[in-house]
């Protein structure tokens, strides 16, 4: 019961999110256009390329679909309502969200083709500058709620959220997590102007259609970790715990938009470059902060 | 007794030693590291139905960016990593063979024939585990957990020595000029 | 008996021996690595096993199998630091190509 009415609250903010992704990258507000598109969509022919690794072609989106929603299930958006409420949650959200790199390289495998192949070999460049980014700030997390469990980290966090309390932390899980995402300016994988789509352009018709929403799940997954570890989940004052978690989901999903808009796309020496000789030090010096912070404030 | 847990250690098992034959046995290199990391992913599965929760979730993380790397090295360095020509990559076919089936029959002979003692059948639930886990790394065995730590910085260094570009010396010797 | 120990320990020498297997028979480095990591995965669930079916109350198990997974690494490490100097140096990597090593 409970993982229906979290995959339903999923699904409605997939639809949001594809929403505000064309009001903001177009500038037009249409509440249909998404479901026409997905229509179109599917109801496109979807071309199989020549001579591909048939098996990678169909497992890559369907995998990227599967660990994005993985990634969900410990999502909490009110204390009840998290799909598993593991006792290494924060750790398992990290392993599941390892497999979207392995479905990228899948499916820039797969099909046969130059520009998917760089894509996805450009993924796995792009992971070696974001995952030490995305595990250490986590590690701070961990560190303050003194559990790995999601829903004790927004417990811990009633006081005080981590935005105030690690800002730095939480500026650095925010440029990660858009990499993780590959949302722009970190869209190397999937490039519109260099690549051609990178990954998704030998994509068409349904297959395409599961990798978007495989995308979509993955951008919504990624707010909701920001939420809950920096922006206190689901605690906020009058109105029901679940409506504030959504109404934080999407506006860190908007910030993240919003900041692609008016940056241009780095390129990936860059990336990794600014990643290792900033991003590192600095998450560690956030977690230095953070422990003598633990002794001084609890 | 065959328990549920029995049941999918078997299962994961079977998937993982499946796993393991199809790396050797395909001609597509990025099959054959995805296929390890399958095997990996199994293995991590089995220990989550160990109970063993986080060393089942640190595995199943581990491996996919370790094997995702594995895949880029191995169309880095060979001739024909899509597999299309199906070239035999093999050599001491026969030798290989014998001596992996002795491994897997001695290990197996261990296996069966040593009595273990008893088997505890409960165990501790994963909060505890991993806070049982966590003293012992930072308190009982922080010398080795450290020594690893070191070894791993080692490593890093010594591997980067060895991989980097050697910068051309020039040497003016007499005759040059 | 725990048919469960017997069932993972068999996995685990299944695991070893088409470890064995890979790391003898193939010629290239890199799937040579690969032969390693599988030897090195049965014994990490050889290592798991004996941990939850034998002493379940000793959390040095559980860390042993956290050394073993840091080996795991540091053989990727290494092996591919030597992989690209000798790729660099001579263009392949294949064993047959590197007897000159012998002599």
């Amino acid at each position: 019961m409970t993982t229906l009415l979290v995959l339903l609250l999923l699904a409605i903010g997939v639809y949001l999110l594809a929403v505000l992704e064309n009001w903001i990258a177009n500038g037009r507000f249409q509440l249909t256009a998404p479901a026409y598109s997905a229509i179109a969509l599917l109801g496109r022919e979807s071309v199989i390329p020549r001579k591909p690794d048939l098996l990678f072609f169909e497992v890559g989106p369907v995998l990227l679909l599967i660990a994005a929603l993985l990634a969900a299930a410990v999502i909490p958006l009110s204390p009840d309502l998290i799909i598993a409420d593991l006792a290494t949650g924060a750790l398992f959200l990290n392993a599941a969200l390892a497999y979207i790199l392995v479905a990228l390289i899948m499916a820039g495998w797969g099909p046969n083709g130059a520009y998917a192949m760089i894509g996805g070999w450009r993924f796995l460049g792009q992971l070696v500058a974001y995952a030490m980014l995305i595990v250490m700030p986590i590690t701070a997390v961990a560190m303050r709620a003194e559990s790995l469990v999601t829903t004790d980290i927004v417990f811990s966090q009633a006081g005080l959220w981590n935005i105030v309390y690690q800002p730095l932390g939480f500026a650095l899980f925010f440029i990660a997590a858009m990499g993780l995402a590959f949302l722009p300016p970190f869209d190397l994988p999937t490039a519109k102007g260099e690549l051609a789509g990178g990954v998704e352009a030998e994509y068409s018709g349904v297959r395409l259609a599961i990798f978007r929403l495989g995308r979509m799940v993955l951008i919504i997954t990624l707010a909701g970790a920001t939420a809950t570890f920096y922006l206190g989940g689901w605690q906020g004052p009058l109105l029901p715990d679940w409506i504030w978690s959504a109404i934080k989901i999407m506006l860190v999903t908007a910030a993240m938009l919003m900041v692609g808009k008016y940056v241009p796309r780095i390129r990936e020496t860059h990336l990794l470059a600014w990643c290792w000789k900033f991003g590192i030090p600095l998450a560690l010096l956030n977690i230095f902060i953070v422990g003598i912070l633990i002794v001084v404030i609890p | 007794m065959i328990t549920g847990q029995a049941i999918f250690i078997g299962f994961f098992g079977m998937a993982a030693v499946w796993f393991g034959i199809v790396v050797f046995r395909t001609f597509s290199m990025v099959r054959s590291a995805i296929a390890l990391l399958f095997s990996q992913t199994a293995l991590g599965a089995m220990f989550l139905t160990m109970q063993a929760e986080f060393l089942g979730v640190l595995q199943i993380m581990m491996m996919a960016t370790e094997m995702s790397i594995m895949a880029i090295f191995m169309v880095m360095f060979m001739m024909d990593p899509g597999g299309m020509g199906k070239m035999d990559m093999t050599h001491q076919k026969r030798l290989s063979l014998i001596a992996g089936f002795v491994a897997f029959v001695g290990a197996v002979a261990v296996a069966v024939f040593i009595d273990w003692g008893p088997v505890t059948e409960t165990i501790a639930d994963t909060a505890q585990q991993t806070e049982a886990l966590g003293l012992e790394l930072l308190g009982r065995s922080m010398l080795i957990f450290e020594t690893a730590g070191v070894t791993i910085l080692t490593a890093m260094i010594a591997a980067t020595a060895v991989a980097i570009k050697p910068v051309p010396i020039k040497i003016k010797t007499k005759d040059e000029k | 008996m725990g048919v469960e120990l017997i069932w993972s320990l068999i996995t685990g020498a299944a695991l070893f021996g088409v470890g064995i297997y890979g790391a003898l028979s193939q010629t290239n480095l890199v799937m040579i690595m690969m032969g390693v990591e599988l030897i090195l995965a049965g014994a990490l669930l050889n290592l798991v096993a004996f941990w939850r079916y034998l002493h379940p109350d000793v959390a040095a198990g559980q860390m042993f199998v956290l050394i073993v997974m840091t080996v795991m690494a540091l053989e990727m490490a290494v092996g591919f630091g030597i992989a690209i100097a000798r790729f660099r140096s001579k263009g392949s990597v294949e064993m047959e190509e590197a007897v000159e090593l012998k002599k």
